[in-house]
């Protein structure tokens, strides 16, 4: 069995995207063995440190990932693909 | 005892030593600063790179052959603080203990430096994407967090006093959620998490990827097995699994590697079968936290 590898495309997902993660976090809902994360973009400079405003979704540990396909469902934008 | 116990204990377990939570102690290492600078932008911590490396996929980095071996060396060293010069970036010091309700409760009552507070837990917030109010934290930690407004509730009065922190903890361990104790950074204590799998970053590195950043309680549970009715509501409270219904003898087993001692079964059992023995009385107790 290959490593999986997740990829999420930040075009549609992210500060760069359409969709803001605080807003949306659909994938970190539905995924049962939490692979993804959702943390501050450290790309942007923010004006107030205290309280980070860019925030980026990566998957974080594809170690656990059991490709059930859920987050690939669920993902409004459909930003997340899976090979292994 | 486990080897912190040995270090800051002074004969007791490491977090029943009252200069641990002292404001004194925060002052010494200017961890007001310290502490500030780790939880500013703390969700980025898997993501940091060290020496290149981040955490993405820290499961298949820790097989592969020889990298994977210096790999967990080097966390580990940066986990227990055990680094010339303790990053607050990376959170270095970064260590904790699962703990009993009873243990959590003399803490608040006894040892934590007020001010109390009880905040969106970040584990939570970052992998589950949820506002969930179960951390407890104290001394210096309460002042760093009331600056960073997403982890203070809006709706709800996020400072407690000693008695609603210990009402808390029982609530929370009747629910199923595992109390733990932080050093943060080493050897300064301010906080209690109530933690669950797999949402719980010390959780997950401990039981997918046996990093030890979390040990398992002083104590580990025992079974009365002729009080045991069988009535299987204990096996979905642990967190580890360490409980299984075997339908032939029409009780339940423990897998005493598996228990970490917290507690919480304890709390479903109606029939008084589950007792918290001290860890060094298990028979089978070879020294491994």
């Amino acid at each position: 069995m290959g490593k999986t590898k997740i990829k999420i495309d930040y075009s549609k997902c992210g500060p760069e995207g359409n969709v803001d993660p605080r807003d949306c976090a659909k994938c970190l809902n539905v995924c049962d063995p939490c692979v993804f994360l959702r943390h501050e973009d450290l790309k942007f400079k923010e004006e107030n440190v205290f309280d980070p405003q860019h925030w980026k979704i990566t998957p974080i540990w594809p170690s656990v990932c059991t490709r059930c396909y859920k987050c690939i469902d669920v993902c409004p934008e459909n930003a997340i693909s899976i090979k292994w | 005892m486990c080897k912190w116990c040995m270090q800051h204990g002074i004969g007791k377990k490491w977090y029943m030593n009252a200069r641990n939570y002292s404001d004194q102690l925060a002052d010494e290492y200017n961890l007001r600063e310290y502490l500030t600078e780790q939880w500013m932008n703390f969700e980025a911590v898997y993501i940091r790179k060290i020496a290149g490396i981040s955490s993405k996929a820290l499961g298949y980095k820790l097989q592969m052959p020889i990298i994977g071996k210096i790999l967990r060396w080097s966390v580990e060293r940066m986990i227990h603080g055990a680094v010339k010069h303790p990053n607050p970036i990376r959170a270095d010091g970064h260590i904790g203990q699962v703990i009993p309700m009873e243990d959590a409760q003399i803490i608040l009552s006894k040892l934590a430096a007020e001010p109390i507070v009880e905040t969106y837990c970040m584990c939570r917030k970052m992998q589950r994407g949820i506002n969930y109010q179960c951390c407890i934290n104290f001394g210096v930690l309460s002042e760093v967090l009331e600056k960073l407004p997403r982890f203070i509730p809006k709706e709800r009065a996020h400072r407690i006093s000693r008695e609603e922190a210990m009402e808390k903890i029982e609530l929370h361990n009747k629910n199923g959620l595992v109390s733990t104790v932080w050093y943060q950074p080493y050897p300064y204590i301010n906080a209690i998490c109530n933690c669950e799998s797999p949402e719980c970053g010390a959780l997950r590195l401990r039981n997918d990827f046996d990093l030890m950043i979390m040990s398992k309680a002083e104590y580990i549970i025992n079974l009365d097995q002729d009080k045991c009715q069988g009535c299987k509501a204990c096996v979905s409270m642990c967190q580890w699994n360490a409980i299984r219904y075997i339908p032939s003898i029409k009780r339940v087993i423990i897998d005493y590697n598996k228990c970490f001692g917290c507690g919480v079964c304890r709390h479903a059992c109606k029939h008084d079968a589950l007792k918290l023995i001290p860890r060094q009385e298990f028979h089978g107790f070879d020294g491994h936290f």
